[in-house]
């Protein structure tokens, strides 16, 4: 169990600083990449030399972290940390021929340098983590973060999931079949009847701690699953809710991970069909990537806090008046599982 | 909270492929540190690795690992892994349950293949068969579905202390009731990538590193892997028991992406912090397996924050020289041999040290000896600022 406290959203739609989910932007061919906002908090030398994936964690942070008392604690998910810079340096060892080569690329690329660069701009000397297991590395940047609050209750941590598009993973995920061959839109995303989704990127960072008072949202229990039969999900997803709902409780929302790869049907059907309620979907407005659950956590909140849910959003039911209780369910290429239960 | 027993360990290093064949050649003296005969590079031949002689086909059929896209980071793995699961007597159906973790590490996962991975990510050529191979979480997917491993499975990169965190957050899954067991470790290959990383940082040694010499320039790169099966108390009343993991501490530098401040606020912390995990004095201390990359910068830091923590430093050494620095690796494989000092009641000396750092003056375990140890601190300290330290003790 954690409270969260405040949140902040970096993608390919408004989920900065005016929230807008009404007006989307559409897919580009087959990618939605995430507008990056201004910052004046970090030097823009400093930001020239940072990725994209760097760039959107670290502004994200900061937009929440700012005048906060002391994080003792920064927790992030990321699968691939910076892959562009990664493969530029890979390209340079080839050009080159494993010449004198220059270092920055290989730097920015490690995958910890989110969680670090976030570390050294906000002068932070504790726990520093960076969980990077694909399609469940925020969902494990989850676990620690309720492990940790559950060691130290009162304490304040920064928990974020953040991943980029880059021109090199593009091609190899879709080689691997993750991404559609026929263009698509943000409208018919779901309609295709074809293998693969489209390419996302994003950055979700949360304010946590123990404490109820003032909180957004809770966030209740969350469960990992590596399994690729449905009927495995199906009934761990049964045992989910049935050790964690109370007595009579229905779930008000179900946001599902349906991403149009119609190889993955099979699981947000059956997922669908327990949590027996409202069914949204958010993936044609964040894409795919192996942290886009990260950004369900925060649609989740943006909707228990503002109380509203744009139709664009909804699959099938009608919009609660009341938001209590949500299940978050997300796979990555039907390999790897999450559910989350959040709360008011 | 449960007290935290280890009841297995596997490992292979350039020293070795098991537990036994390193402590022989630990107490030796050993170094493994040569030229480069497995990996295609222009740096073959001028500097030294710590690469472990067996061919990735060999590894492939030794450890009937024939599937497709199974990466030679894996296939190390693999062989540590094992030995580790047998060596703890864990079932199949101990391992599939959902009580059983397993937390790895890695730094280069598939990026070992550097030149399928520059044909892959370029378009240069038809797929090849690692497309899901190249990311960090493919090793422990990989072992997952190999061995149905039934509970939390994870992946931590950070950098060259990604191990000693993957065996932090098992033991805290136990701790806070996630797991009974976790099987914890770290992986990495040597990597053309990587290789030309630290070359482009200038901290490649062109001969064997001298960890804690005055006179020391640079570390080398290694290979290998361990793992560590972790058992709550309760769970392992029947087992032999080889160790305590009594303390443990992750903290952060925050002081520059690749290099570590003066005054070592990071690695003093962690080992601080360990040790109030632990409510251990550090007078207690008996021996530290210290994180000594052999690098200008790591060595004289450490030494630094070892002179703050301790009024005495205790006996220390690093087994750097030995293996090289083997990155994502390196905290599970030195948890490994901080487990031998314990269960042999010995300690192994670290290799190359001519002159102490003159600022510094500390001299770190130069020969092997028996010595009485019930506590021994390991270091791990990385890139980012990444900061940890396990604390192990006899039971």
């Amino acid at each position: 169990m954690l409270y969260i406290h405040s949140t902040s959203c970096i993608s390919a739609q408004h989920t900065f600083d005016d929230v807008n989910l009404v007006v989307l932007n559409p897919v580009e061919e087959n990618k939605l990449l995430a507008v990056e906002p201004n910052s004046n908090q970090i030097p823009n030398a400093v930001l020239r030399r940072m990725g994209k994936a760097v760039r959107m964690g670290i502004k994200a942070a900061l937009s929440i972290v700012n005048n906060q008392s002391e994080l003792k604690g920064i927790i992030i998910g990321t699968a691939n940390g910076g892959m562009e810079d990664c493969i530029k340096f890979l390209n340079q060892i080839i050009v080159y021929d494993e010449g004198t080569l220059t270092p920055t690329n290989f730097v920015q690329s490690t995958a910890n340098n989110i969680a670090s660069q976030i570390g050294l701009f906000t002068a932070n000397k504790n726990y520093n983590i960076t969980h990077v297991h694909r399609g469940l590395a925020f969902e494990n940047a989850v676990i620690d973060a309720m492990m940790l609050i559950k060691e130290h209750p009162l304490d304040n941590y920064l928990l974020g999931g953040v991943d980029e598009i880059s021109t090199y993973n593009y091609n190899i995920s879709l080689l691997d079949g993750l991404y559609k061959n026929e263009e698509v839109k943000n409208n018919n995303l779901y309609e295709i009847e074809t293998a693969g989704s489209v390419a996302g990127e994003g950055a979700a960072m949360f304010l946590v701690n123990g404490k109820k008072q003032n909180s957004l949202a809770t966030l209740r229990a969350i469960q990992t699953i590596h399994a690729t039969d449905e009927k495995i999900i199906a009934s761990n997803l049964k045992d989910f809710l049935a050790s964690h709902l109370a007595d009579g409780e229905k779930l008000d929302l179900f946001l599902s991970g349906e991403n149009g790869d119609c190889r993955l049907n099979k699981y947000t059907k059956i997922t669908e069909k327990i949590a027996d309620t409202t069914t949204l979907r958010y993936k044609h407005l964040t894409g795919e990537f192996p942290t886009a659950s990260a950004l369900s956590l925060w649609f989740a909140c943006n909707f228990i806090e503002n109380k509203k849910v744009p139709n664009n959003m909804v699959k099938t039911g009608s919009i609660p008046t009341e938001i209590n209780t949500m299940l978050i369910y997300n796979n990555y290429n039907g390999i790897q599982h999450s559910f989350m239960l959040v709360n008011r | 909270m449960a007290r935290i027993f280890i009841t297995g360990i596997g490992i292979i290093t350039s020293l070795g492929e098991s537990p036994d064949e390193n402590r022989i050649a630990l107490k030796q003296g050993k170094c493994g540190i040569t030229d480069l005969e497995l990996v295609q590079t222009r740096y073959a031949g001028k500097i030294p690795f710590g690469e472990i002689k067996i061919e990735t086909e060999t590894l492939k059929n030794q450890l009937k690992a024939t599937e497709s896209g199974v990466t030679r980071t894996s296939l190390l793995a693999l062989h540590a892994l094992e030995q580790a699961i047998n060596d703890a007597k864990l079932s199949a159906s101990k391992i599939s349950s959902s009580e059983t973790a397993f937390i790895n590490a890695t730094t280069v996962g598939g990026m070992c293949l550097t030149d399928e991975l520059y044909k892959d990510s370029n378009k240069l050529s038809i797929k090849s068969s690692y497309l899901s191979s190249y990311d960090f979480g493919s090793v422990a997917i990989y072992l997952q579905q190999r061995y149905q491993i039934g509970g939390i499975v994870n992946t931590i990169n950070t950098a060259c202390s990604s191990s000693a965190n993957a065996i932090m957050y098992g033991a805290r899954l136990i701790k806070n009731g996630y797991a009974k067991r976790v099987i914890v470790g770290g992986t990495d290959s040597i990597a053309k990538f990587t290789l030309n990383g630290f070359n482009s940082l200038m901290i490649l040694s062109p001969e064997t590193c001298k960890p804690f010499d005055n006179n020391r320039n640079g570390l080398n790169l290694g290979e290998g892997a361990a793992y560590l099966v972790l058992e709550a108390e309760e769970t392992c009343k029947s087992k032999k028991i080889y160790a305590e993991l009594t303390g443990f501490a992750n903290t952060n530098d925050a002081f520059h992406p690749s290099s570590l401040s003066s005054e070592g606020d990071g690695p003093f912390l962690a080992m601080k912090n360990t040790l109030d995990v632990a409510n251990l004095t550090p007078f207690k201390i008996d021996f530290i397996n210290a994180h000594g990359t052999g690098t200008e910068n790591n060595d004289e830091v450490e030494s630094r924050a070892m002179l703050r923590l301790f009024n005495e430093v205790p006996s220390f050494a690093s087994t750097k020289s030995n293996i090289g620095h083997t990155l994502g690796a390196s905290g599970a494989i030195e948890a490994v041999y901080s487990v031998l000092n314990i269960m042999h009641q010995e300690i192994y000396p670290n290799l190359g040290f001519e002159n102490p750092i003159e600022s510094t003056k500390l001299v770190p375990v130069l020969s092997y000896s028996k010595k009485e140890i019930s506590h021994v601190l390991s270091n791990s300290f990385g890139f980012g600022g990444n900061c940890s330290s396990l604390l192990f003790s006899k039971i």
